[in-house]
């Protein structure tokens, strides 16, 4: 179990302290902000140090800290995933992970923390089940309460969350509209050495819904394709026998935005990526030329949008000199990197082409870096996964249904 | 807060009583949102590290009242002084009972959980009665925070728990018909037989077996894992019983939580030994390995662990991943902990099949810009040359290639490892020496230049310039590391050996060196043993320093059998990640001195047991120093003709008494000296 929590802000501070099980000393996050401040950077550090009474575990985000000691043995990953929930949590009640955020509305941070966790041990983590319980901070809220005195607390107990058997689900939902949508998001994850040869690719999935439906509808959506998937994970709602055996999620939705499914697909070998990173590069004496062009593949007709290339140099160069035929780059002397952003490119637009040189205060300046590139597609789906049907079963109207899908650049890498 | 306290002391403390005074005024005010307001400033006081302790009667006055919200603060504010005011809680035990009374579950199960929170000796016995009330309530939600609140009141008094009954009750409501109590009942009980010292409160029957799988599906991600870790410690009876839970355990690696899915595979996992079902045993095998695939799409911090079982995974079941290498491929921004557990099980993985591949990739690493990742990924190139015969020669094509980046790094790093495949692979690849001695200059770091050095030793008859290049070395013998010292004294013995005649002077002028001029213990000694060795019988030394090694095998990093076992039963928890047993790095010191004995034998034994493996993988240049020293002893000893010397040392005991300091490795070889000395020997190895 866990024995406290620690936020701590970029320096070091502690922001937020709650302990489950006794206080622990505050020299502790004094011998973790060493070894923080030991790194180069905040995200090398080891998720889990060893100390001779605890055993610090510790996620770092947006310039944060969470770190929880642990004195017993517990289940690492346990850890882990509570302390990221924690973070999402947060982010959705304030809208952003952030010390001054975190700071305003310490009074909610504690009462989620108490709500969250009893004694070591997860409590209630549905987003749904605390909102229910906590009220979210908004503007509204914080008018209303103060020219009325009105408490921001719900008054009434959670029972639709604890007592159903749809814990994710409250009763008594009515919408005049029924409707409900999916976002269908594909990262490509991939590895692409400097040929044009693919050394490592993956699809992560994710289907997002949004359900404004009324009362306790049952659904059952239908792939045309769901062989596909090599791996899925589904919302707790989702009947997992009926997939197996039917290839169907069957499910009771939880009500508004809720992660539906998650999938990992392997990119067939005979497809190709949607876009293609040709690198050119050469050093020479005491600087080097480039050219790189993307070429677009596999994308069913649609443009590539929100496209841009990071193209890292050697610490030792001190000027670019470039053209390119399709957005604007720029070169920022702090990272050393060329940030070319090209927009959207069209089939029909020639390829882009970015071609230059740059010069290095360092005879032969290192080479190797990776260029990585971001992007997106509208209305297409990479591997192909494809929603068929989606019936509405327990209840008697026709609601507005719709899907989208859309193709982004996970962490896509290229080798020069 | 203590610390605080501690940091700094009352009588010191600065005047923060203008503030208190007015908090104090506050609290006590007729508005309400004036109450409130000030309870805010306090627990924002109490975060930052004020001592707010002194308004503890003023803040209790707020405690009764129809605003939650402002009940919560209250509460928050209680726990985190209960300790330094407890006679001051007693105030607040009555509005407690009252509130586990309320209509509302909400304020009930709040006021029952905070109840629990306050580790206060006088107020546990107020707690008894709303305990009772409340584990029987008719709302689960009351339920199962009751059913934690057992558990915290056993941490304080066990006799209480058990007397009153809350334990059998504990007991019974892992039938409850919610699956979120079932859960935390579970919890609850599994922290008590914890630190129970009988271990017999949380024993899994078969009704309560059959209770457990079908919460198991219904229950919140978090009451899974508990469910799961119990399944894990239940015995099943045979093959099919086994086959049948882990039937309900599968479904769980469809989980989004990473922690219920790798909960989930250490229940197969250890499940596994018991099912004697071969078919059943390779579908589990197959569906095993998306899911671990798919935790390392996850974050860093969850690959990390991710990474770390699946090593141990790895050991135990090779076949699960033999053919997903590709994941494991670093992305150039992966944390370096993740780049480095994915480095490890790519030479896990690596087969004749795929070994082109991952050449290539391995080749990309070491030009990467983290100097320890680039060293890490050159060695693995050895790893890989050592484990696959038939790829040996690309592996070593490509160390050839790195060598002439002339990166200075990876340069040295190549030479380390070429040290070891030449031990692998005797006079297979002499052929690239000479690129090697190349890039004697560019050497600066010990390890590499004592691999270098050993290389030179080794084929000094093959090397024309070898007594130059000793040379070159020798005159600067006395700034060296003493490692690089050593296996200079052992190559030029070596040299000499191989080519008396132009050599003479060479090793008559290091062994005076090295006796007279230095500092360090061990390389006088060696010196020592070699001089007397080459003076009384040269037959003889050539024996002993020039003998077949004991070949090298690669199985980076294995884990002994007996520790793999007891780490799968911990797969996913601290010990998984430290590849440790849980009582070496837990709270020092709280457990009983004959665990700690019985943990150092076991470790002992396994010391003894994985020493040869380490003997030959470590390609620590020190393990192949003993390994020639040990040789040398072996021949000492049955030679036995020494002389007795001026030096006065009885030969045999002392070398071995020294040995078997410096190295538990290699008592082995000197075993067959006499009984006494063996004694001796023990008794030392027993000390450490």
């Amino acid at each position: 179990m866990i024995d406290s929590l620690f936020v701590l802000n970029a320096t070091g501070k502690i922001i937020i302290e709650k302990h489950w099980r006794g206080l622990i000393n505050r020299q502790l996050v004094e011998y973790f902000n060493d070894q923080f401040s030991k790194q180069s950077s905040p995200e090398d550090l080891l998720p889990i140090i060893p100390t001779p009474k605890y055993q610090l575990v510790h996620v770092y985000r947006s310039g944060l800290t969470f770190l929880s000691p642990v004195s017993n043995e517990v289940d690492a990953l346990l850890v882990l995933e509570f302390l990221h929930r924690i973070v999402d949590i947060l982010a959705e009640y304030f809208g952003e992970l952030a010390e001054l955020s975190i700071r305003d509305n310490f009074d909610i941070v504690y009462q989620l923390l108490e709500e969250m966790m009893d004694y070591g041990y997860p409590l209630t983590t549905e987003p749904n089940a605390l909102k229910e319980m906590i009220v979210p901070p908004n503007i509204i809220n914080k008018v209303i309460s103060q020219v009325a005195g009105v408490t921001s607390v719900v008054q009434h107990v959670p029972n639709g969350s604890t007592i159903s058997s749809f814990p994710w689900r409250k009763a008594g939902v009515k919408y005049t509209n029924n409707e409900i949508y999916f976002d269908v998001v594909e990262e490509i994850d991939a590895i692409v050495d400097s040929n044009g040869a693919i050394v490592s690719s993956e699809i992560h999935g994710l289907i997002q819904a949004n359900c404004r439906l009324s009362g306790m509808p049952d659904l059952t959506l239908n792939f045309v394709n769901p062989r596909v998937l090599d791996d899925y994970s589904f919302h707790p709602c989702v009947r997992y026998n009926k997939f197996e055996n039917e290839r169907v999620l069957s499910f009771v939705p939880p009500d508004g935005h809720f992660k539906l499914m998650s999938y990992r697909v392997n990119l067939p070998h005979h497809q190709s990526l949607p876009l293609y990173v040709k690198p050119q590069i050469h050093i020479g004496n005491g600087g080097g030329k480039f050219d790189i062009s993307i070429s677009i593949r596999n994308t069913d007709g649609k443009p590539v949008e929100n496209v841009l290339l990071v193209f890292p140099l050697a610490k030792s160069v001190s000027n670019v000199n470039a053209t390119c035929n399709l957005g604007s780059y720029i070169f920022d002397p702090v990272t050393k990197s060329i940030r070319w952003n090209l927009g959207k490119i069209e089939l029909k637009d020639r390829t882009p082409m970015l071609s230059g040189n740059f010069s290095s205060t360092e005879q032969t300046p290192e080479s190797g870096h990776t260029i990585t590139i971001d992007f997106l597609i509208n209305m297409h789906a990479i591997s192909g996964l494809k929603v068929d049907s989606l019936k509405i079963y327990n209840e008697a109207y026709k609601p507005y249904k719709g899907v989208r899908s859309m193709t982004k650049a996970g962490k896509f890498q290229i080798r020069t | 807060m203590t610390d605080f306290r501690i940091s700094r002391p009352n009588f010191f403390s600065t005047p923060k009583k203008g503030e208190n005074y007015e908090l104090r005024a506050d609290l006590n005010s007729e508005y309400r949102d004036r109450r409130k307001d000030a309870i805010k400033k306090v627990i924002a006081n109490m975060t930052v590290g004020k001592d707010v302790s002194g308004l503890f009667p003023d803040v209790l006055k707020n405690m009764q009242t129809d605003d939650l919200e402002q009940k919560k603060l209250v509460y928050l504010y209680l726990m985190n002084y209960a300790k330094t005011q407890p006679e001051l809680v007693i105030l607040a035990v009555n509005t407690f009972v009252k509130d586990t009374d309320d209509s509302n579950p909400l304020i009930r199960a709040l006021a029952i959980r905070t109840m629990g929170c306050i580790r206060v000796e006088k107020i546990i016995d107020y707690l008894c009665e709303p305990l009772r009330k409340c584990l029987r309530d008719e709302n689960p939600y009351v339920r199962k925070t009751a059913a934690i609140c057992v558990a915290k009141l056993y941490d304080l008094s066990p006799s209480l728990a058990i007397d009153n009954g809350f334990v059998s009750v504990l007991q019974d409501m892992v039938s409850d018909a919610n699956p979120m109590v079932v859960a935390n009942a579970v919890t609850a009980l599994a922290e008590i037989n914890e630190s129970s010292s009988t271990k017999d409160i949380f024993i899994i029957n078969t009704p309560t077996l059959t209770k457990l799988l079908v919460a198991l599906n219904e229950c919140t991600e978090w009451g899974r894992i508990a469910i799961l870790a119990a399944l894990a410690e239940y015995k099943p009876a045979d093959s099919k019983e086994a086959e049948h839970i882990v039937e309900r355990v599968v479904p769980q690696f469809q989980h989004v939580n990473g922690s219920v899915v790798l909960s989930a595979i250490k229940v197969v996992m250890i499940y596994m030994r018991t099912i004697k079902n071969d078919e059943a045993i390779r579908q589990l095998v197959r569906k095993m390995a998306p899911p671990l695939v798919t935790l390392l799409a996850s974050e860093p911090e969850v690959q990390y662990v991710a990474l770390r079982n699946i090593n141990i995974i790895l050991q135990k079941r090779p076949e699960i991943l033999a053919n997903e290498m590709r994941v494991f491929f670093c992305k150039y921004n992966d944390p370096p902990y993740v780049k480095l557990e994915k480095l490890e099980i790519m030479i896990k993985l690596a087969n004749e099949k795929n070994i082109d591949q991952l050449l290539s990739e391995l080749k990309e690493y070491a030009s990467e810009v983290d100097v320890d990742f680039v060293r890490k990924s050159v060695r693995a190139i050895g790893q890989c040359a050592i484990k696959i015969s038939e790829a040996s020669e690309r592996c070593v094509n490509v160390l050839l290639d790195l060598i002439n980046t002339k990166v200075n790094y990876v340069v040295q790093e190549a030479i380390v490892v070429i040290k070891d495949i030449f031990r692998k692979y005797p006079h297979k690849y002499e052929g690239i020496i000479q690129t090697l001695c190349q890039n004697l200059d560019a050497l600066d770091e010990p390890e590499a230049k004592a691999s270098l050095i050993w290389i030179i030793g080794e084929y000094a008859e093959r090397i024309e310039n070898a007594n130059e290049l000793i040379v070159t070395f020798l005159d600067t013998f006395r700034d060296e590391n003493s490692q690089v010292q050593l296996q200079l004294v052992t190559a030029t013995v070596k040299l000499f050996l191989k080519k008396p005649q132009p050599t003479q002077n060479i090793v008559q002028r290091t062994l005076q060196t090295a006796t007279s001029e230095c500092d360090n213990p061990d390389i006088r000694d060696r010196a020592y043993i070699y001089w007397r060795l080459l003076s009384t019988d040269p037959q003889a030394a050539k024996a002993v320093v020039l003998s077949d090694k004991p070949p090298i095998s690669v199985q980076s990093n294995t884990i002994s059998s007996s520790l793999l076992e007891e780490l799968i039963s911990n797969i996913s928890t601290l010990a998984s990640v430290y590849h440790k047993p849980p009582e070496t790095f837990l709270g020092r010191g709280r457990f009983g001195a004959d665990a700690v004995q019985r943990r150092a034998i076991e470790e002992q034994e396994e010391a003894s047991r994985e020493s040869p493996i380490q003997a030959q993988t470590k390609t620590n240049i020190e393990n192949l120093l003993d390994l020639d020293f040990s040789d040398t002893t072996t021949a000492v000893t049955t030679t036995s003709s020494l002389p007795s010397s001026s030096m006065s040392f009885t030969p045999t005991a002392n070398v071995d008494d020294l040995l078997d300091l410096f190295n538990g490795n290699s008592i082995t070889p000197t075993q067959p000296s006499n009984n006494q000395n063996n004694g001796l020997s023990n008794d030392l190895l027993n000390l450490f």
